[in-house]
């Protein structure tokens, strides 16, 4: 259902013509994690959330916000500005959009070696990728740090 | 460190070129496919890891498994009839209406023991005032600042006219609360939850008559917010913007 064809005529255009004029970006290194099972992963999430008290996204916010891994559902709202995507499944469900009782689960089962204790949020919807070139080195920086082995972005 | 991705637009995927991603068929705001499916939502997970054993460069794969189902316009039908019911103020109807979704709004936040209302800067029993400010957007003499009203001691946490799009939000979050404790097993999708805002409630008149505020300011910035306002194909037929 997120093919182009299977949305409002008007959105599908304006979406298509955002991948027209999005900047490829070369690939750097080709990274291989160790084995998943030893694997500490962390979520990168463009869906625009934040805890409550923190500064909400605005329109063009390329900066990110941090997300702790222990933090309540009820203490996450949702900034992003597009009136183009289902927020309902979200507020039933947060892992839908930010996987971390998955995470959890797959743990707790050995599937992977661990989650981070920290993850981040941006708000997509900004076709200038390379403009996120600054706060991406920044996260990634981050994520390093923290010892995290396999980052998942996930789109919303 | 080592990136995987889900990809929910596979032209924008292709044209920046990720290292790994996972193309998903599913709605947009849903990149896991099913709420409250947690063995749905692993699978899709363990395809996307599966990319860090398997991708020796840049890969896009496409997912494989069952499609996320949620209910389309005409499988769906709110048991509430709300819309204009009375000849009192465009305010006075929305407040009405909200009034209304109370009692079931108040079910799921219980069921859930979680809002996430509030991006507007209201706090989560703050619904009147919010509604009451979006509708105080349609006769305001200026698109840029609200009218003075009861609610002026929220610290909303944007300025006008960005802050009538989550007003709208949280408004939305609201009434989606409200129909998620209503009886029937099929919630509905994003096109159901549209036609239904703006086919049967004050609310969806109220963001019809805040989109033609906007228009009438002729304001550049008003008109940018208008079409994060209405969803595509809810104003006048086709996008907003």
């Amino acid at each position: 259902m997120a093919r182009l064809s299977d949305l409002q005529e008007s959105e599908a255009t304006f979406l298509r013509g955002m991948a027209e004029n999005m900047q490829r970006i070369e690939p750097g290194n080709w990274v291989q994690p160790p084995a998943l099972t030893d694997a500490t992963v962390a979520l990168v999430s463009t869906a625009g959330l934040h805890q409550r008290h923190d500064l909400p996204f605005t329109l063009g916010s390329l900066d990110y916000r941090v997300i702790g891994a222990d933090s309540a559902w009820g203490d996450l709202v949702q900034s992003h500005v597009s009136a183009n995507f289902d927020r309902s499944a979200y507020q039933s469900d947060p892992n839908i959009t930010l996987p971390l009782d998955r995470l959890r689960e797959m743990a707790e089962a050995g599937e992977i070696g661990g989650v981070s204790e920290r993850h981040y949020s941006f708000m997509g919807a900004m076709p200038m990728v390379e403009l996120f070139e600054e706060t991406g080195t920044e996260v990634g920086n981050m994520l390093a740090a923290d010892g995290v082995d396999v980052a998942l972005l996930i789109p919303v | 460190m080592a990136c995987t991705s889900i990809s929910l637009i596979r032209e924008q995927s292709e044209a920046v070129g990720p290292t790994r991603a996972l193309w998903v068929p599913f709605p947009l705001g849903r990149p896991l496919g099913m709420a409250n499916d947690a063995e749905f939502q692993k699978n899709v997970l363990r395809q996307v890891f599966g990319l860090l054993e398997t991708a020796t460069g840049p890969t896009i794969a496409d997912y494989e498994g069952p499609d996320a189902t949620a209910a389309a316009p005409g499988e769906w039908s709110c048991p509430l009839n709300l819309g204009p019911g009375t000849d009192d103020t465009l305010g006075a109807r929305l407040l009405a209406e909200v009034g209304r979704l109370k009692t079931w709004s108040s079910q799921t936040r219980a069921e859930r023991g979680r809002t996430h209302f509030g991006s507007s800067g209201a706090a989560p029993d703050q619904v009147d005032d919010v509604a009451r400010a979006l509708a105080s957007v349609v006769e305001a003499s200026s698109v840029n600042e609200l009218p003075p009203q009861t609610g002026d001691d929220i610290e909303w946490a944007f300025e006008m006219p960005l802050l009538a799009r989550h007003l709208a939000d949280d408004l939305r979050t609201f009434y989606h609360e409200a129909i998620a404790a209503q009886p029937g097993d099929a919630a509905p999708n994003h096109d159901a939850l549209n036609e239904w805002i703006f086919a049967d409630t004050v609310l969806g008149e109220t963001l019809l008559a805040v989109a033609d505020r906007f228009t009438a300011a002729d304001d550049p910035m008003a008109n940018l917010i208008r079409g994060m306002l209405i969803p595509d194909g809810h104003y006048e037929g086709g996008s907003a913007f």
